[in-house]
């Protein structure tokens, strides 16, 4: 496999190219090109087991790529790790600490291991980021008995304790209750608003909704999808059409195929499924925004719908048909479902033409 | 502070400032090994385990030299008749030592006392309390470095928080160092304070007898003698340290570490006598060969470093293997043991 550049500019803060990783026989990540721009909160979503720790493992060093490479803030981590990670806050997995050191006393040690200086002078650092997570009361309590949520949240206290521009959160909300996983969110849209880079690996679908501008889903570590969540959302809208006869929807069926076959590629497809009380409904690919188009489509035919209804799109339903469905052939992963983003697209068309001809 | 990106070859602005808040120190190679050595140090003062190991060490020396000024006061306290030879007493044998004359047997009994008070009471007083107390330090510490090495090392990977040290920023050639530095520091510490407060302890003891200390040995060359041989002491504690951190390394834990040094260290000792027995049984050129393998060994090497310096300020036998022998096998596995353990934590994936 030729080793290739990834796409880099300035505004990339994490770019991957055919990062790839074998632990035996099991290819725990394979051919991965991932892009996280500046000032982005990246959801990275998959399954269990699809690779996403382990993606965020090969970014902080931790383990090594089996082949291509991760560019943080345009240094390769294979050699300018270092300098990648000054710039880094993380929490991979369950944070974990020295369980005999409190709560403030393992921020000390985090605070010197990250370079801080020693002593005294940064108690007002690290009284911030104990206030942020609300810690500060339990600040001298062992960290042996903390709760999971608590360890969770001095965790993420201690991501931030460097002011880092790139906070990787994997699984940030584990172990927390409502209210705390409110208070995360919270905490990622004030980081965002900072202009903090957020890399969010979440399995709560709603969350990442809820936060992240980008996304990329990862199946079995071929990543599956990877885009703008409103363009994503977007592209799994569909619209719900019911009509009084089953004839009827047979026919509305063929016509919009006719429809797309004559150049109406803003429908995605067309199916029938059985609706509430056995009535069948024709639901089809397309945005909301196109209802009355299809509305009107069907009364030039003579076809009257009773109820039209635009479905939103939701993550989840994108997580899941992209997760659950096997993968049938020709499905796009790799290289080409990150060439299906436009957020790439918009950065390849930046990069020299040398760049060009190998990133493809 | 500019860098230049060695995967695009481009400049890389530098990062936007930090909050004010945040006082970041020297990131060159030493300070971060320094920070990160105080770090560990501060990581094991917190720790149960240091105090109790540090109560053990005071307990230890308070035990040996206690046990040395009981042995003093008891024979302060004994009648100076009781040291008398046996043939002044009524029941004497003819044939035994001759008793002095009757008119100076308190004189000579005071004398055999004081003799005996003086012979019982050397290891209270400098030099022989070094010897001493650098035997008890040895003895002791062997076990507790070794417990140290294995946990400073061994902890991270039970517990998993090297994860959290390898993703802070510093590499993982400044944390293997970190920890050398810090079980260093330690055994040093430990080591000297041990030795130190034995012959403190031993001084006072000493006063119970009346004793004076003859300093008549404390010449330069004593000096840097005393001082190789403090030094060569903790070198073999360093070489049972390194094998220690090396196989809480390899097994990622710190049963491993411990288990496998002192494992190491009853073979070495039992396997020792072992060769020598087989090569005395089956002569010649293997017999040789088998006799010579001890020679090699850890144990032997720091013994015949450290019993070469103790025949200058101790007056005891040299060893019959030579300084530049011993040093040359400690070298060797001070090479295998640092190396491997730094190429591992280097090389290994830092997985669950």
């Amino acid at each position: 496999m030729d080793d290739i550049a990834p796409a880099y500019d300035d505004r990339t803060v994490i770019s991957t190219s055919r990062l790839t990783k074998v632990f035996g026989n099991l290819v725990a990540v394979n051919d991965l090109h991932l892009q996280v721009m500046r000032g982005d909160v990246f959801g990275f979503l998959g399954p269990n087991g699809s690779g996403k720790t382990t993606t965020i493992r090969m970014l902080l060093g931790l383990i090594r790529p089996t082949a291509g490479r991760a560019i943080l803030f345009g240094m390769d981590t294979a050699y300018q790790l270092p300098d990648i990670l000054q710039r880094v806050g993380a929490i991979v997995e369950t944070p974990v600490f020295y369980p005999y050191l409190s709560g403030l006393d393992n921020l000390r040690v985090i605070a010197a291991a990250s370079g801080m200086m020693s002593g005294k002078a940064n108690d007002r650092r690290l009284a911030e980021v104990l206030e942020i997570v609300e810690l500060r009361s339990y600040e001298k309590l062992a960290y042996r008995k903390y709760s999971l949520g608590m360890k969770q949240r001095l965790g993420i206290a201690a991501a931030l304790l460097t002011d880092p521009e790139l906070v990787l959160l994997d699984e940030p909300t584990n172990g927390l209750d409502p209210a705390g996983m409110i208070e995360i969110r919270r905490l990622i849209q004030r980081l965002s608003a900072l202009g903090k880079t957020i890399f969010l690996s979440s399995h709560i679908l709603y969350e990442v909704q809820q936060v992240c501008n980008r996304v990329a889903i990862l199946q079995k570590g071929n990543l599956m999808k990877q885009g703008k969540v409103s363009e994503l959302l977007r592209s799994s809208e569909q619209i719900e059409v019911r009509l009084e006869r089953e004839d009827e929807t047979h026919y509305a069926l063929h016509l919009l195929q006719q429809a797309r076959e004559q150049g109406a590629d803003w429908i995605a497809g067309a199916r029938i499924e059985p609706g509430p009380r056995g009535w069948p409904l024709l639901i089809i690919g397309a945005p909301g925004s196109r209802s009355s188009e299809i509305n009107a489509m069907l009364a030039r035919n003579g076809l009257f719908a009773a109820e039209i209804h635009p479905r939103e799109g939701s993550l989840e339903a994108l997580f899941l048909e992209v997760t659950t469905a096997p993968a049938p052939d020709g499905t796009r992963v790799g290289m080409e479902a990150l060439a299906d983003a436009p957020a790439f697209q918009a950065t390849f068309q930046t990069m020299p033409d040398n760049n060009r001809g190998g990133a493809l | 502070m500019s860098t230049v990106s060695q995967a695009t070859g481009q400049h890389i602005p530098p990062p936007p400032a930090r909050r004010d808040t945040v006082y970041m120190g020297r990131l060159d190679f030493l300070s971060v090994v320094v920070r990160l050595t105080g770090v560990e140090l501060y990581k094991f003062r917190r720790r149960t385990m240091s105090k109790v190991m540090g109560t053990l060490c005071v307990l230890a020396i308070l035990a040996v030299f206690g046990a040395f000024a009981i042995g003093s006061i008891s024979t302060l306290a004994s009648p100076a008749a009781n040291f008398l030879p046996a043939s002044c007493s009524p029941s004497a044998n003819p044939g035994a030592i001759p008793c002095p004359d009757q008119t100076s047997l308190p004189e000579a009994a005071a004398a055999a006392k004081q003799a005996e008070l003086n012979n019982i009471s050397q290891p209270l007083r400098l030099p022989d309390s070094l010897g001493v107390a650098a035997q008890t330090a040895r003895d002791l510490d062997l076990l507790l470095v070794i417990i140290l090495a294995g946990t400073i090392i061994g902890g991270e990977y039970s517990v998993g928080t090297i994860r959290l040290m390898l993703t802070r920023g510093p590499t993982r050639t400044q944390f293997f160092l970190s920890k050398i530095g810090a079980i260093s520091v330690c055994l040093a510490l430990g080591f000297l304070g041990m030795t130190l407060l034995g012959i403190v302890l031993g001084a006072l003891f000493n006063l119970v007898t009346g004793i004076a200390i003859n300093f008549s040995f404390l010449t330069a060359a004593w000096l840097m003698h005393a001082a190789l041989y403090l030094l060569a002491s903790m070198l073999g504690l360093l070489v049972y340290a390194m094998l220690a951190l090396c196989l809480a390394t390899l097994g990622r834990a710190t049963a491993a570490g411990v288990a496998g040094a002192l494992v190491w260290w009853v073979l070495e000792n039992a396997l020792g006598g072992v060769f020598a027995l087989l090569g005395t049984l089956i002569k010649g050129q293997w017999g040789n060969v088998l006799q010579a393998i001890p020679d090699y060994f850890i144990a032997r090497n720091v013994g015949a470093l450290v019993q070469n310096q103790s025949h200058f300020i101790l007056l005891d036998q040299p060893s019959t293997l030579s300084d530049l022998h011993a040093l040359l096998v400690i070298a060797g596995y001070l090479v295998v043991f640092i190396g491997l353990t730094w190429w591992v934590i280097q090389r290994r994936d830092v997985a669950n």
